[in-house]
């Protein structure tokens, strides 16, 4: 299913292209300030959304002032450009082989001096596969940090939306979780399976349903996805002083 | 003469001359029974006699007994009167009359006949000038002295004439340095000058003030007023910071004397040094006015570096940027990040969406100035900001804020700066669309000016500091841009043909520096990639703030002032710091100072090398209280410093202390005398007070006496006579 509105830019891109061959009318930019970094480990399942990247890029552009990439860089996790990664991938059904300590040192330092790793379980089961996995690792990595449910005042619900619930593919929590550090957040970790709810097909048609929500729960999947975008570019930006009124303005009833 | 004026000083050891008598005694004892048998034994007897007493005075020279001789002898006392020449001494007596000084000499030089002639006619006279160190004055000198200076010493004075025989008079209005009883061996006569009854007088006696404030903190200020002679008058008092009035309030003196405690409470905006002053309007009738002034000073220094950070869009390069500005405590940054072009579509209504709106005209027209740097990171300026708010900019700059362009496609707006105010103050040229390029990633290499430029200088030494960037990693993207010649490149590329990546400038009495990279953070997570720390970046972005913002810490040229106060007439001494920014090092070390005193005239001043390199020690002689301006100069710019001479509280207080003579002299054994007396009997009966008697001894050595050796002589001849008579010979 193509959107009315997919359909209109897709129209008016073709005949920007024609009359103005020139012109950067898909709104790719040459030189990308962002690109998403996806996590290749061992066992388990990890590409579980390959075509996620194409719809959220897409919308970033639309919306923000981003210029993004439409590439996707798969890395291990032993991989040096690890630590010039914007927005570090990593999703899974199931459960996978414990992270090399050298993987889990690479992992750590890239967090703990600024890095930013969004994870999500695609299954979505709480305690099983993906998610128990999952935790153990970031326990051994942060063994004094515990995954919380993070404030609805944390930037990431703020950075460009003001969203109080997140959506995906399928809703098992409609929060973020994530390890905080000082004031930054390197780890977001949801169960929604946000990935899937962005993935389209070469022709444009969404992969997924996102039941029970349907597309407002994906709308809310490409928000919270932007958001986390934002914030993994702009830290702690929207607490700044300066938004505060206006924020509060608009979260009154 | 008695055996009690009579001293030994034996010219051989005692036990030699004990041994030379017993051996004399000893020889006429064994001589007698040879004279017996041929005299009788009163002729043996009269012989022996005379031996022996002849033998015991030769013996008794050995002893070398001596005569001394006591006569009692009387001496006059010579004056010494000293002229107080503190600089209260130059205060009028009364409204419009003479000076304390000239009233001394006066004293000294008229009336019939001048007390110092007669004084002179009598006495032995030294007028000496009393004021920090006693200067011998002759007659003729008196009606010259110049009252300034430091006040008088005069227990240094006593302690001076205290081993002669000396009476000294003292001509003083009181204000001279006396460390109190018990320290002059010597009688203190005081003669007073001024008149207390006459003296009218609003002075600001002291002012406490911290030497240190924040801009825009509030600042408290503690002054006391006081007075002599005026009451029930109502006074305005104003502070200004040089000569823009900061506030005022009025005082009520109720009574004579009074003290009337005030506060002021103020903020200063500029940061640097403030010459500060409370003042109080002259008074009909008073006899000073140069103390209703009270200068001070104040360094308004930054509480925190105010940064405003505008960038074109969220990124890496602003997040590391506002990660190393937010883990520095001294800087409060206000960023705006621009998270929407005009272009992009928003899905949803404003309630929904945390988007601010970008408060351009506050920004630029209102509250630039509070800002201490404008940072635009990769921000294509003409979506957003009137080229009208460019001239703002410019000003900004100029009046001494920093500027820094953060590369990236949009550095140059797409050469939309070109033609703008911002054009002249870009060390950059501003035509072209500044050429970003993403291709191989390019090494940053230290230009020779890089070296040792206060903001690529991360490490200690140079070697240490070339080698530290040859480490940083490579970055992946950055602008072609054309420096300007006046312009300093610090950063370039370090393969293939170099081109700037760094530049800096200065403008007006601003800073500006364009990092043509959006890369920079790599000089973060690169060194993080390879297992060292992130010093190099955040010691690199802390250094470039504080270059932009002039931390003083970081200037070529610094001087430092030593911490206490310096008083009028003693030596300041400062440090100066040269340290070569640029290019020609040895010329740049080259300086100049100068002194400027608070009229605006140039003073003397000296300048010597110092131990270490690039440093001097300047020094000056403050001769007045008050702002004196240090300039220190060489080929690559100049620093103006202050510094505040302060008078002596003490001395801010001209009432003549006629009673703190009276009790100077009484402590010593003086007399305070009355200008009213008959000056010359009172010091004609002190001196005979004075008169010394001393005893001279004089020593007679008698063995050298004539008669003496004629007695022995006469022993002798007796001894050979009757020898010779009673034949025996």
């Amino acid at each position: 299913m193509i959107l009315r509105r997919e359909f209109l830019l897709s129209a008016l891109t073709l005949a920007g292209g024609i009359l103005f061959p020139g012109a950067n009318l898909f709104g790719k930019s040459p030189y990308p300030h962002f690109f998403f970094s996806q996590i290749r480990y061992r066992g388990g399942s990890w590409d579980t959304n390959p075509h996620f990247v194409e719809a959220i890029v897409e919308e970033l552009e639309m919306r923000t002032s981003i210029d993004a990439s439409r590439e996707r860089r798969l890395m291990d996790l032993s991989d040096p450009d690890l630590f010039f990664s914007p927005f570090l991938f990593m999703a899974g059904n199931y459960e996978f082989e414990p992270f090399s300590p050298q993987e889990r040192e690479s992992l750590r330092r890239y967090l703990t001096f600024g890095g930013f790793f969004f994870a999500e379980d695609t299954l979505g089961a709480k305690g099983y596969g993906f998610d128990r996995a999952l935790r153990a690792e970031l326990k051994k990595v942060f063994p004094h940090q515990d995954l919380k449910r993070l404030p609805l005042d944390h930037p990431v619900y703020r950075s460009f939306y003001l969203i109080n619930h997140i959506g995906g593919r399928q809703l098992v929590s409609p929060y973020f979780e994530g390890i905080t550090l000082d004031h930054w957040t390197p780890v977001i970790y949801s169960q929604n399976d946000l990935s899937g709810a962005w993935s389209r097909d070469k022709l444009g048609k969404w992969i997924h349903e996102c039941p029970p929500g349907g597309e407002t729960q994906r709308s809310l999947a490409f928000k919270a996805g932007i958001n986390m975008i934002v914030y993994s570019l702009t830290w702690d930006y929207k607490r700044d002083l300066v938004h505060h009124p206006f924020i509060k303005k608009r979260l009154s009833p | 003469m008695s055996l009690k004026e009579i001293t030994l000083s034996p010219i051989l050891p005692i036990w030699l001359i004990v041994i030379l008598l017993a051996l004399s005694i000893a020889v006429l004892i064994l001589l007698s029974p040879r004279l017996r048998k041929r005299v009788g034994p009163h002729r043996v007897l009269w012989i022996s006699c005379l031996r022996l007493s002849a033998f015991f005075l030769l013996i008794g020279f050995f002893l070398n007994p001596t005569s001394t001789e006591r006569v009692e002898k009387k001496t006059s006392p010579s004056l010494a009167l000293f002229v107080d020449t503190s600089p209260t001494m130059g205060l009028p007596v009364k409204d419009g009359g003479i000076s304390r000084l000239a009233e001394a000499g006066g004293l000294l030089l008229k009336g019939k006949p001048p007390l110092l002639k007669a004084l002179a006619d009598r006495f032995e006279v030294q007028v000496y000038g009393l004021g920090e160190s006693l200067r011998p004055l002759e007659a003729g000198e008196i009606l010259q002295l110049k009252a300034g200076g430091r006040k008088g010493d005069l227990t240094g004075a006593l302690e001076k004439m205290s081993s002669r025989n000396v009476l000294p008079v003292l001509l003083s209005d009181g204000k001279v340095e006396w460390k109190g009883k018990g320290i002059s061996p010597l009688p203190l006569f005081t003669i007073p000058v001024g008149d207390p009854g006459e003296y009218q007088d609003i002075w600001i006696h002291a002012v406490k003030a911290p030497s240190i404030a924040f801009r825009g903190r509030e600042v408290v200020v503690e002054a006391v007023v006081k007075n002599h002679g005026y009451r029930q008058a109502t006074l305005p008092v104003s502070l200004k910071d040089g000569d823009k009035l900061l506030a005022a309030q009025s005082i009520r003196i109720p009574t004579s004397p009074a003290e009337i405690p005030l506060s002021f409470s103020f903020t200063l905006e500029e940061t640097g040094q403030h010459h500060l002053s409370l003042s109080i309007p002259p008074q009909a009738g008073e006899i000073t006015p140069l103390n209703n002034t009270f200068p001070f000073s104040l360094r308004v220094v930054k509480d925190k570096i105010r940064i405003l950070m505008v960038s074109g869009t969220p990124s890496l390069n602003y997040r590391y940027m506002r990660m190393a500005f937010k883990s520095d405590q001294s800087i409060d940054l206000l960023s705006f990040v621009i998270l929407r072009t005009p272009t992009d579509v928003l899905n949803v209504p404003l309630q929904e969406q945390s988007l601010i709106p970008f408060p351009v005209e506050t920004l630029f027209s209102k509250e630039l100035r509070h800002f201490d740097l404008l940072i635009f990171d990769n921000f294509p300026y003409h979506l957003y900001i009137k080229p009208a708010y460019l001239e703002e900019v410019r000003a900004f700059v100029k009046a001494g804020g920093g500027l820094a362009l953060i590369g990236g496609p949009n550095l140059l707006d797409e050469g939309k700066y070109s033609g703008t105010p911002l054009e002249e103050v870009l060390p950059i040229e501003a035509a072209g669309k500044g050429d970003y390029q993403r291709e191989v990633p390019l090494k940053a290499r230290l230009t020779r000016a890089g070296r040792s430029h206060p903001i690529t200088g991360l490490e200690a030494t140079e070697k240490e500091n070339v080698n530290l960037w040859r480490e940083m990693p490579p970055l992946d993207g950055s602008n072609r841009v054309r420096v300007k010649t006046s312009a300093t490149i610090l950063l370039e590329s370090g393969d293939g043909i170099p081109h700037p990546i760094l530049a800096v400038e200065r403008y007006g009495q601003g800073r500006v520096f364009v990092l043509a990279t959006d890369y920079s953070w790599k000089w973060y997570m690169g060194m993080i990639a390879r297992g060292r720390s992130h010093y190099a970046y955040y010691r690199f972005m802390e250094r470039a703030v504080r270059w932009l913002t002039k931390d003083p810490g970081l200037d070529p040229i610094q001087i430092i002032l030593p911490e206490e106060a310096v008083r009028i007439g003693q030596r300041k001494e400062i440090r100066v710091r040269v340290r070569p920014e640029e290019d020609s090092p040895e010329m740049k070390r080259v300086i100049q100072f100068s002194v400027f005193d608070p009229q605006g005239m140039k003073v003397g001043a000296e300048m010597k090398p110092a131990g270490s390199s690039g440093e001097s020690t300047a020094s000056f002689i403050p001769e007045k209280a008050g702002n004196y301006k240090l300039k220190v100069e060489n080929p690559g710019g100049s620093v103006e410093e202050s510094v505040a001479i302060y008078e002596p509280i003490e001395e801010r207080d001209g009432l003549p202390e006629h009673e703190r003579l009276m009790k100077i002299a009484e402590s010593t054994g003086g007399k305070f005398l009355s200008p009213q007396e008959d000056l010359l009997q009172e010091i004609i009966r002190a001196a005979e007070k004075r008169e010394s008697r001393y005893v001279e001894e004089r020593a007679i050595p008698l063995w050298s006496h004539f008669s003496w050796l004629a007695l022995v002589l006469t022993l002798l001849s007796a001894e050979w006579y009757l020898r010779r008579r009673w034949g025996l010979i």
